[in-house]
């Protein structure tokens, strides 16, 4: 007796693209890209991937907000608080030691706090990497019509002599 | 690896360098008298563990501390932060955009030429070939 499920048959569209070798409008196009919030196996997600502000996540942000952040003067005070937090924590734990919860959720926000600095950094990453990208293509088609340049002229040299070889004759 | 992701991968060292200093040096130290009244508490036998380790491990778990924390600040001087502004960037972005449609529409331009130069040579050359063949004297 069969223990298993067959899968599901391929979805019917196939059928639409009959002749779309002859002619490529006959057939349906493609679906556009989903704007805003879509549901998938049950979950629902959204295609605007922001990171989400400490505040959404219930964490208190140390760092002063504020539309342009020095992000290396903030990430080199957070080292300091973090050094300065662990000396805390091993003190408390010599002198009080039923006092260590406190020092432990300092310790844990410093680290969300870099954290989420180090994250907000991503999306300045992509940018650069796309400044650098298209700066690459501009060199490359660059040199690309030097190159186109360089070789029609050789050609025009080339034809000249050729021209002069035949009339000597 | 990129500059953010190791230093990512840093924070993510310090916290563990962190932890396992307490940890270890929770699980390895030796047990201390907690009131006059009651006996010291016995000596545990000198293993491995006296003397040697025991004052040397805060020592070296500290030293690593501080040098993970020196990396840190390394990395962070490595940052290529160039200028601010996320709107520095993106004005840049439409500049190298507009440049590269100028660029590409002049490479478009020169290859139709060089192709168009391609074909005449090509047909020449056959015309030119097929004189050759029939014995024609060259106009």
């Amino acid at each position: 007796m069969a223990a298993t499920a067959t899968y599901p048959p391929p979805p019917p569209y196939y059928r639409l693209y009959k002749d779309y070798i002859q002619n490529p409008k006959s057939a349906p196009e493609p679906p556009p890209p989903i704007e805003g919030t879509y549901v998938c196996f049950g979950g629902t997600y959204t295609t605007d991937d922001v990171l989400p502000s400490l505040e959404d996540q219930g964490v208190r942000q140390l760092y002063p907000k504020g539309p342009n952040i020095d992000f290396k003067k903030e990430l080199r005070s957070l080292n300091r608080e973090l050094q300065l937090h662990i000396l805390e924590l091993a003190d408390v734990l010599v002198e009080r030691p039923s006092q260590y919860a406190r020092r432990v959720e300092d310790i844990s926000l410093i680290f969300k706090n870099i954290h989420h600095l180090l994250n907000s950094l991503r999306p300045h990453q992509a940018r650069a990497t796309l400044i650098h990208i298209l700066e690459q293509q501009i060199q490359r088609r660059k040199e690309a019509v030097e190159d186109i340049k360089r070789r029609r002229e050789e050609a025009q040299i080339l034809l000249k002599e050729a021209l002069g070889t035949l009339d000597g004759q | 690896m990129d500059i953010i992701s190791q230093l990512q991968e840093q924070v993510n060292t310090i916290a563990a360098n962190a932890f396992n200093t307490f940890g270890t040096l929770q699980r390895d130290a030796p047990p201390v008298r907690l009131s006059p009244n009651y006996p010291e508490p016995p000596a545990a036998n000198p293993t491995e563990d006296a003397a040697a380790n025991v004052a040397e491990q805060p020592k070296l778990m500290s030293a690593t501390l501080v040098k993970a924390a020196k990396q840190f600040d390394l990395l962070v001087a490595a940052l290529p932060l160039s200028e601010g502004g996320e709107e520095a960037q993106l004005k840049r972005i439409a500049e190298l955009q507009a440049e590269n449609d100028a660029v590409g529409q002049e490479l478009q331009k020169q290859l139709e030429a060089a192709e168009k130069e391609l074909k005449q040579v090509q047909e020449l050359f056959s015309q030119a070939a097929d004189n050759c063949l029939n014995l024609k004297k060259p106009d």
